[in-house]
């Protein structure tokens, strides 16, 4: 399909004699990328859309099933009211809206701390280990690159005990400054496994010929190689971000009242007094909305590999 | 006041035309227990708790943050009598509590704003989720990170506490401030207490009872098909069933019938681990059966040997894994959450035992197929029951055993040693928690949506309820099933020992593979009783014992 | 320090060694013991506060400390020593090793306390709650695990878990070449394939696990009778409550597959697919020969991740079936966290962990070794 497309301007005028069987091939595979490429993103987007309109829905509604809002039942502020945020609470004060944006706030900080600290120190130890052979000791490339991937392996709840004693001795118990360095930790494998594949297929033609003129190697590393490697970068950033975002145990475990992030505030929406579907609802709404908008402003650096690629 | 039955009781008094409905069935309830309402004793109409029960008051919605903060201010009374103005100043501390449903420590804060307002002391505050909060408590306790000068608590912990010495004891002037006599009898020592020394602020109790669909067992059709039955286990008319037994021969006879074209079914198990908590269902299953009178144990024995396989509980189990088949598919994954809030309050089956927290949301409620139709009883009795010291199955004299399981025994507040160092603090943390056990604050949370349930001997008085917009006959209701469980001669506590919820959750894990039918009930219950005893010996089995019947109030 | 080579690691990338060093110069003598000082200055600081520390901690010496925070900047300190030392003692050797030395070092330095912890843990008896404290004892926490039914249940539901993460390999690079051809609205279908796996595990628990698959109203139960499934129920039957939860944790990990092949296929250079076509190839020779081998490396790093990913998983198990239907789709990490968290019971659990751990990095070693076999074959 993709060689289709790339030859298209190529191809197309010597075979216009043999056109229209092809073009009856051609629009065939069209319809059916098309068809597939809606069937999965309803599946993708169905579950989503059935959040955010449970957040719109009574209690009522949400055992009842109901579906579309305005034909199925009639939707209601109650879950965004839980928030503050609804249109008629939005504009007064609300203890918790204060602490949903305390924590929407510290969510983000801690998210995006420890992804761009991933993403420099990541990509620094993934270019190392692609561009040049490592012997500490006994370990080389291979073992350091499994070193930081064996980070991933352990179950995280096993280190609670551990990280707890750690963080209370190190004084970094209920601070952000503490989460983010464990997530970093937890998305650092996950960045340089990535970027050293990015690494690998840039040919290192390319700073060799910049050495030559004269360049340090950080300035070949940093003016040529890294706008080659951005798509790898943002694709990284993003994958770090949302799993920091989304991570709960760390979260629950490290934080008290200062650091606490969204997932722990979501968490606290069931209990034995009953299941407030709309504020779950509201809260994963409210939570993805800017990993959406990073998402969508994001999305067109991943395509720009596309052309830097290409153009040699 | 539990959020939902609040609103479900708001909602059942809006339509005249079920008041009617049921009212048969309130009274019906009335007229076979002890009536209360002939008990209510008169209270001045200006008195802070006349004032502070029409805060929002009847038809004005759900109390709001400011409201929190009225009550509080108003219910500075017994405080001031102890307190001086301004006297905390400078004095901080932390309080850890839930933060469910933006209840509880969300409550606590307004209710302590006028307090530090007026005492100058601050307070930070720590909100857990109800899911963590036993692993939280645990690692704290364990790694001595305990950052919380004060703690919203449940009492099957005390035992945790007690035994590391975390726990400060309760003044003197404390218990006069809160009018410590005033509590039912099942929460007072040895409940809140450890080695002696009383710790509970006592703020919530808690106990299982059933929840029933009127409009199902008073359905005419239905009592035709049920003449018909052949084992009606004594229940001769259809109508609310007052044994398991007859619990079970209902739900087999329901399965499959249908009330005003919608199916039916009758009562509902909660077969899946819920952190410790599904052992109480299995529990309140098995009281009845394993609850002797005046034997204080029903659990353990008193060398804390489980009496979890015996013949009883086996029953209770076996009981479970007979009824699955006639309960809703599916029924297998059925958490007490989803028993609860996804299939009982929408309509699906009859039957429901837990906790005080049902009904269905009042904005919702108008077009509800159960918001008129609940009624409460107490748990479900037994024609026979297990005396173990004996080996044998008896009939009592008295008719069949009742024994109402007072599951986790309700959230209180507790005070942690960190502050006794310091005299200001210490007095700083006991007044808070003080005001929030206070009494006339009490009648409003049970009243009001809270998370928290009547606990006082005071809060049978129905005219104070009325106050805040209920229907004498239906709370009347309502507060006869409660405090008919509270008072019960028999009723069923657990033992507050070190890691008792350990012992739930392995029970639960077992007791899961049974529901599933991959063994019988006697070989997990067998299962279940080894662990436990590996468990005791693990924990260190003298202790054990000795702080079980410290806690069981035996010896 | 260990001195680095410039040799390049396979046969791609075709230049010598020898013309960075060239362009260079030698390291002069000043600097390599001006490097040598820093690195011994930074050292005997770092130990120094580190002993003082200790000392004060156990009683020995007077001074009270609140916290160890003094030992770590002092470590900080120590690992700015040793980079300035490297650049200055090997020249651009060292400006080399300061690519991976902060990585190193971080890491190194977050876990090594909780691995040396963890791993003295797992040999205790250590159950929270236990009035006697903790005591080590040998080998009995394996000597339990070896007896343990739920260990051995959760490791077979392992293995099924892992094997379908093929299967989600394929659809996700069927999903990502389709992203990548040439279609209108690229930007929507992106984001709209990338939104899955940005909504929390418990949302997804909750909200597709409880809500969407709930029996009696929920849509997918609707569906399931619309296509003529009479009784749907998602989690009784132990395969069909396996499918099901693999199923949503696929849903929520599949776009991760899609961005990392994605990415690699926007990266391939067009010029060798472009030749091919004009030499006659079909579609699918050149996606079989040309597109599939170059993406092998993304390929592997993808599938590797993913099962990592996958062997622990827990979140939805946890919240969705608690581990059951009679333990059907308990797995490893949901059993180590009830034995963890509910009954406290620290010692056992975190031995199952590291059991389970070093169970992995053979799986995973191995795996890497067939990949980069089966890589080598290819190109």
């Amino acid at each position: 399909m993709t060689s289709e497309v790339a030859a298209h301007a190529v191809v197309e005028e010597p075979e216009e004699t043999r056109a229209a069987p092809r073009q009856a091939g051609r629009v065939a595979g069209r319809i059916a990328i098309y068809a597939l490429l809606l069937v999965w993103t309803f599946i993708a987007l169905f579950p989503i859309y059935w959040t955010l309109s449970t957040s719109l829905k009574l209690g009522r509604d949400v055992t009842q099933g109901h579906l579309i809002p305005w034909v199925d039942f009639a939707p209601a502020w109650k879950g965004w009211q839980s928030l503050g945020l609804s249109p008629d609470t939005i504009f007064e004060t609300s203890n918790v809206r204060d602490e949903f944006l305390k924590k929407f706030i510290n969510s983000v900080i801690c998210s995006v701390g420890a992804s761009a600290f991933a993403i420099v120190i990541g990509s620094l130890a993934a270019y190392g280990l692609s561009r040049f052979d490592y012997k500490f000791g006994p370990w080389r490339n291979r073992d350091i690159s499994f070193f930081f991937v064996s980070q991933l392996i352990l179950p995280p709840v096993v280190l609670a005990l551990p990280f707890l004693v750690l963080y209370k001795e190190l004084a970094l118990l209920d601070t952000r400054i503490g989460l983010i360095l464990v997530y970093t930790l937890m998305v650092l494998p996950i960045v340089i496994w990535v970027m050293r594949d990015q690494f690998d297929t840039i040919p290192p033609e390319m700073e060799q010929a910049a050495l030559v003129d004269g360049c340090s190697i950080w300035g070949a590393f940093v003016r040529i190689v890294l706008p080659m490697a951005l798509p790898g970068m943002v694709a990284a950033f993003i994958l770090s971000l949302v799993l920091c975002w989304n991570e709960y145990f760390f979260a629950s475990l490290l934080t008290g009242f200062d650091a606490q992030t969204l997932p722990v505030m979501v968490a606290s929406q069931t209990g034995s007094s009953g299941i407030n579907w709309w504020t779950i609802a509201a809260l994963a709404t409210a939570a993805i909305a800017p990993l959406l908008l990073i998402g969508i402003f994001l999305e067109r650096y991943i395509v720009m590999g596309l052309t830097v690629g290409a153009g040699k | 006041m539990r959020v939902h039955i609040y609103e479900r009781l708001m909602a059942m008094q809006s339509s005249r035309r079920d008041v009617l409905k049921g009212a048969a069935g309130a009274a019906a309830t009335l007229a076979a227990s002890s009536s209360i309402l002939s008990s209510t004793p008169s209270f001045a109409e200006d008195s802070v708790v006349a004032q502070i029960m029409k805060i929002p008051g009847a038809g004005n919605g759900s109390p709001t943050d400011s409201d929190w903060q009225k009550v509080g201010a108003l219910c500075l009374g017994p405080t001031k009598q102890y307190v001086q103005p301004g006297e905390f100043k400078g004095v901080d501390f932390s309080f850890m509590g839930l933060n469910n449903q933006n209840l509880h420590n969300f409550l606590f804060r307004g209710f302590l704003k006028p307090w530090e307002a007026y005492t100058g002391a601050s307070i930070k505050w720590i909100d857990l989720a109800q899911a963590d909060y036993n692993a939280r408590l645990q690692q704290s306790i364990a790694t001595g990170t305990t950052d919380f000068d004060i703690i919203e608590m449940g009492a099957p912990f005390e035992g945790d506490m007690g035994v590391k010495d975390l726990l400060s004891e309760m003044p003197d002037w404390v218990m006069k401030q809160v009018d410590f006599d005033d509590y039912v009898n099942y929460l007072k020592p040895p409940v809140g207490t450890w080695n002696g020394k009383i710790h509970r602020t006592c703020i919530d109790s808690d106990c299982h009872t059933m929840n029933r669909r009127t409009d199902v067992f008073g359905d005419a059709d239905l009592a035709k098909q049920w003449a018909d039955w052949n084992d009606k286990a004594g229940l001769a008319t259809w109508g609310a069933p007052k044994t398991w037994l007859q619990v079970q021969q209902v739900t087999k006879f329901l399965k499959g019938k249908k009330v005003k074209g919608k199916e039916v079914y009758g009562f509902l198990d909660q077969p899946k681990p819920w952190g410790g908590f599904q052992f109480y269902f299995t529990a309140s299953r098995a009281t009845a059966y394993a609850k002797y009178p005046g034997e204080k144990n029903w659990m353990f024995d008193e060398n804390m040997k489980p009496l979890v396989n015996n013949p009883a509980w086996v029953r209770a189990i076996q009981d479970v894994v007979d009824l699955l088949p006639y309960e809703p598919a599916d029924q297998i994954n059925a958490d007490p959450g989803t028993t609860a809030f996804q299939q009982f309050l929408p309509g699906t089956g009859a039957l429901l035992e837990w906790w005080g927290d049902i009904g269905t949301s009042a904005k919702t409620s108008d077009t509800a197929t159960i918001g008129d139709v609940l009624d409460f009883d107490i748990l479900p009795a037994s024609d026979d029951v297990y005396n173990f010291r004996k080996a044998q199955w008896e009939k009592l004299p008295t008719g069949p055993n009742v024994a109402p399981n007072m599951a986790y025994l309700g959230w209180g507040i507790y005070v942690m040693k960190t502050v006794d160092s310091d005299a200001k603090r210490h007095k700083a943390a006991w007044s808070a928690a003080a005001h929030l056990g206070g009494k006339d604050l009490s009648m409003w949370t049970s009243a009001y949506p809270s998370g928290f349930q009547p606990y006082r001997k005071s809060h049978t008085n129905l005219d104070l309820w009325a106050l805040a917009g209920y229907d004498k006959k239906y709370i009347g209701s309502y507060m006869d099933s409660q405090s008919t469980s509270y008072n019960h001669p028999n009723s069923a506590i657990e033992p507050r020992i070190p890691g008792i919820f350990q012992y739930y959750s392995i029970a639960e894990d077992e007791l899961q593979k049974t529901f599933a039918g991959k063994q019988t009930a006697q070989q997990g219950a067998d299962n279940v009783a080894a662990a436990w005893d590996k468990l005791t010996d693990k924990l260190g089995r003298e202790n054990q014992v000795k702080y079980y019947r410290v806690a069981m109030g035996l010896a | 320090m260990a001195r680095r080579e410039l040799n390049r690691r396979d046969g791609h990338r075709a230049v010598s060694s020898g013309r960075i060093e060239a362009a260079h110069g030698d390291v002069l003598p000043g600097q390599v013991s001006a490097g040598n000082w820093i690195f011994r200055l930074g050292s005997a600081f770092f130990v120094a506060v580190a002993a003082l520390q200790i000392c004060s901690a156990s009683g020995v010496v007077p001074i009270g400390f609140g916290n160890w925070q003094p030992t770590m900047f002092a470590f900080l300190l120590w690992g700015v020593a040793l980079g300035v030392s490297q650049v200055l003692k090997y020249g651009d050797g060292g400006k080399q090793t300061l690519f991976v030395l902060p990585a190193l070092l971080f890491t190194a330095a977050m876990v090594i306390f909780p691995t040396i912890f963890g791993l003295y843990i797992a040999f205790t008896d250590w159950n929270l709650n236990a009035q006697s404290g903790h005591h080590i004892n040998g080998l009995d926490n394996l000597r339990t695990l070896w007896g343990d039914s739920y260990f051995w249940n959760a490791l077979a539901n392992m293995v099924f878990y892992v094997l379908t993460v093929l299967v989600q390999y394929v659809i996700a690079f069927g999903l990502a070449l389709l992203l990548n051809a040439d279609i209108r609205g690229r930007k929507f279908f992106r984001v709209a394939f990338l939104l899955p796996f940005m909504l929390s595990p418990v949302a997804v628990s909750w909200m597709i696990g409880k809500s969407l698959m709930e029996n009696r109203f929920g849509p997918l139960a609707n569906f399931a009778r619309w296509l003529g499934w009479e009784n749907p129920a998602f989690f009784t039957d132990p395969w069909i409550a396996r499918t099901t939860i693999i199923a949503m944790d696929a849903w929520v990990w599949i776009p991760f597959m899609v961005i990392l092949l994605l990415a690699g296929l926007q990266a391939l250079p067009q010029d060798v697919k472009e030749a091919a076509k004009v030499d006659g190839a079909s579609t699918w020779q050149t996606f079989w020969e040309i597109t599939f081998p170059l993406m092998l490396p993304v390929s592997v790093t993808a599938i590797v991740l993913r099962t990592i990913f996958e062997l622990k998983l827990a979140d939805i198990v946890i919240n969705v079936t608690a581990g059951g239907p009679g333990g059907a789709t308990d797995t490893i990490s949901s059993f180590v966290y009830r034995e963890y968290r509910d009954r406290s019971n620290v010692g056992y659990a975190t031995m199952i962990a590291e059991v389970y751990l070093v169970l992995v990095i053979i799986f995973i070693m191995l795996l890497l070794k067939v990949a980069n076999r089966y890589m080598q074959k290819m190109t």
